[in-house]
């Protein structure tokens, strides 16, 4: 059976492919990477010969894989923005984005392209990352199966990113903008989502946080944290950070059940994926021009004066 | 072929097209006239599913579809007045990857873009980056992108604009060639000339309304039997004034050293009279002439002002 591919992947990957930029990105995030590995390296080697240590070299070096799994996460966290926010603006700044409203690919399937074609070239860099990541295998203790559960996480979290840029190109004009609002959500994301549990620890004078911990779902961070948490040494985020304090008092019951085992690690991916189709819902109902009616707003009108 | 009914865009308070009606028959090559802000681009984008009606629809031949459905793209090949191209994309790539947004095969593509690149005389250009054409030879390329899903409609908004003379008398060629293969062509321009001498009929529009609509010998008809005189005198100019301004459907338009125009609704045999009239009372005539019709002059008489 032929595949059929999304003609906006295919487009988007036979011109991202011929540009120099991608040759220089990828050599730009290497060397990021080596950077990582050897400042990594040097704390460990420092560690391992401190007088005070107990442990050896090898119980150190462990860490080179979650250090190095954590720099590329932070690096795909940053460009993703940059590579997906001008996508949709990029072609409008172009001006071929009327062209391809005009031809009978839905607005979600211009969508989905443009997200597709965004994790493929996410995914460029962490295949170029690869060789880099192999050094934390040299020292052994990891199996193949947790590089395959990174390479997941980081399909993950370029889904959402994704979704967010081609969200946040939809709305905004200029590229530019797009990445300052993607950058944005991201900040809601990321850190605005601790809000309602550091308020609750406040307010009860860090006797519970409740159920506030539930937004933390579609916090990407915290999924990560858990991974590599579940990853390294098998416990929950939640029952080796909060400690003694961990029980069913200090938080609500949902997210004391939750927090069992990886159940918190699936449904919170499964609510990644739940915001990340919303982001590209939201994306397609914008670009659909039978979706708007005509502005209300002075802006409008004038570009639709210019227009006719 | 393309039936509008009623179509009306408005955004906010401002009627970009206002109730709109016209029917443009199978096979025709249907002239878009217009000043700035006429509403002729608006009407284009509203029939290509770019715009939102604020009221009325749109019929292509007996389908009944919504506008912007799927169905109806499908019907339609679009040229906009301004559109751009990707880089690092070749010609044949160009014409392939629009052609799979149309759903169709990469094998009928190809074949199909060799036909149309010879139509538009850029067989020779199939190898080369789309970045690197002419304007000129881009337009003809879009041209031929906007005919590979064999639109039952071609719509050309300002496809002249920009383009050296050469370039357009090779747009003009190219739209005869395609209305002699039996393609309906709707094509708004500026070149008022160039659309006399090619469009079958045309429709002018002006602040949103369609002032007049028809076939363009009876469009020009109307024109060349027109209502401009240019009366030329030696002497008794004071004398002409009076005599013409007593004359019933008789209106002086202008009066100058020697030449007075005036517009008038009289027929043959009453303007000879009046020819006999003025050379009675001692008016020496020079020159007495109608002003030839043009498409240009019946623009100025309907919008009240320059063309643009």
């Amino acid at each position: 059976m032929k595949i059929r591919w999304n003609p906006i992947v295919k487009k988007d990957l036979q011109v991202t492919a011929r540009s120099m930029r991608l040759s220089w990105g990828l050599f730009a995030y290497d060397v990021v990477l080596v950077l990582a590995f050897l400042l990594a390296l040097a704390v460990i080697q420092g560690e391992s010969y401190s007088y005070y240590s107990d442990r050896n070299i090898y119980s150190y070096l462990i860490t080179l894989f979650p250090v190095l799994a954590v720099a590329q996460v932070c690096i795909v966290a940053l460009i993703a923005p940059i590579i997906t926010a001008s996508s949709i603006s990029g072609e409008k700044e172009r001006q071929t984005f009327d062209i391809m409203l005009t031809t009978c690919m839905s607005p979600f399937s211009i969508v989905l392209g443009k997200v597709v074609s965004a994790v493929i070239r996410i995914l460029f860099f962490v295949a170029a990352g690869m060789p880099v990541m192999a050094l934390a295998f040299v020292v052994g203790g990891l199996a193949w199966s947790s590089l395959l559960y990174f390479v997941l996480t980081i399909i993950l979290l370029s889904v959402l990113s994704g979704s967010i840029g081609i969200f946040c190109s939809s709305i905004c004009r200029k590229s530019i903008s797009a990445v300052v609002l993607s950058f944005v959500i991201y900040f809601v994301i990321y850190i605005l989502t601790f809000v309602p549990t550091i308020l609750n620890l406040l307010w009860t004078e860090g006797d519970t946080v409740g159920e506030a911990p539930l937004l933390l779902l579609v916090n990407p961070g915290v999924f990560f944290e858990e991974f590599f948490m579940q990853l390294m040494t098998g416990e929950s985020v939640f029952g080796s950070e909060m400690g003694t304090n961990f029980s069913q008092g200090s938080v609500g019951f949902v997210t004391y059940r939750l927090a069992q085992g990886k159940t918190w690690m699936f449904l919170s991916a499964a609510c990644i994926l739940v915001l990340a189709f919303w982001f590209m819902i939201a994306a397609a109902w914008n670009v659909d021009p039978m979706n708007h009616s005509g502005g209300k707003k002075r802006r409008k009108t004038k570009t639709a004066k210019k227009a006719a | 072929m393309l039936t509008i009914n009623n179509l009306t865009k408005k955004y906010g308070k401002f009627t970009a097209v206002n109730h709109l009606s016209l029917h443009i028959p199978a096979g025709d090559l249907f002239g878009f006239v217009g000043p700035n802000g006429a509403g002729k681009t608006t009407t284009i984008r509203i029939v290509c599913g770019l715009l939102k009606p604020s009221s009325g629809s749109v019929q292509i031949g007996d389908t009944n579809a919504p506008i912007g459905s799927k169905e109806m793209k499908r019907l339609i090949g679009y040229v906009p007045d301004f559109f751009g191209v990707y880089d690092n994309l070749k010609v044949h790539e160009y014409m392939d990857f629009y052609g799979s947004m149309y759903g169709m095969q990469s094998r009928d593509i190809a074949k199909l873009t060799d036909d149309l690149l010879e139509l538009v005389n850029l067989s020779d250009k199939r190898e080369f980056y789309v970045d690197t054409l002419s304007r000129g030879m881009k337009q003809r390329l879009c041209v031929a992108r906007a005919l590979l899903h064999n639109p039952k409609l071609l719509i050309l908004d300002e496809p002249s604009s920009g383009l050296d003379p050469r370039a357009r008398v090779e747009m003009k060629e190219l739209l005869k060639n395609l209305h002699s293969m039996g393609k309906t062509i709707v094509i708004s321009s500026h070149i008022l000339s160039e659309l006399a001498e090619m469009c079958t009929s045309i429709g002018i529009m002006n602040r949103g309304q369609l002032m007049m609509a028809g076939r363009i010998e009876d469009i020009m008809q109307q024109v060349a039997g027109g209502k401009r005189i240019h009366i030329q005198a030696a002497s008794g100019i004071e004398t002409a004034v009076r005599l013409l301004m007593e004359q019933a459907g008789v209106a002086v338009e202008s009066v100058r050293e020697n030449e007075i125009i005036i517009t008038n609704n009289a027929t043959d045999e009453q303007m000879s009279a009046l020819i006999g009239q003025l050379i009675q009372n001692q008016v020496v005539l020079t020159g007495f002439y109608r002003e030839e019709g043009s498409l240009e002059s019946l623009l100025m008489q309907l919008t009240g002002g320059g063309v643009q």
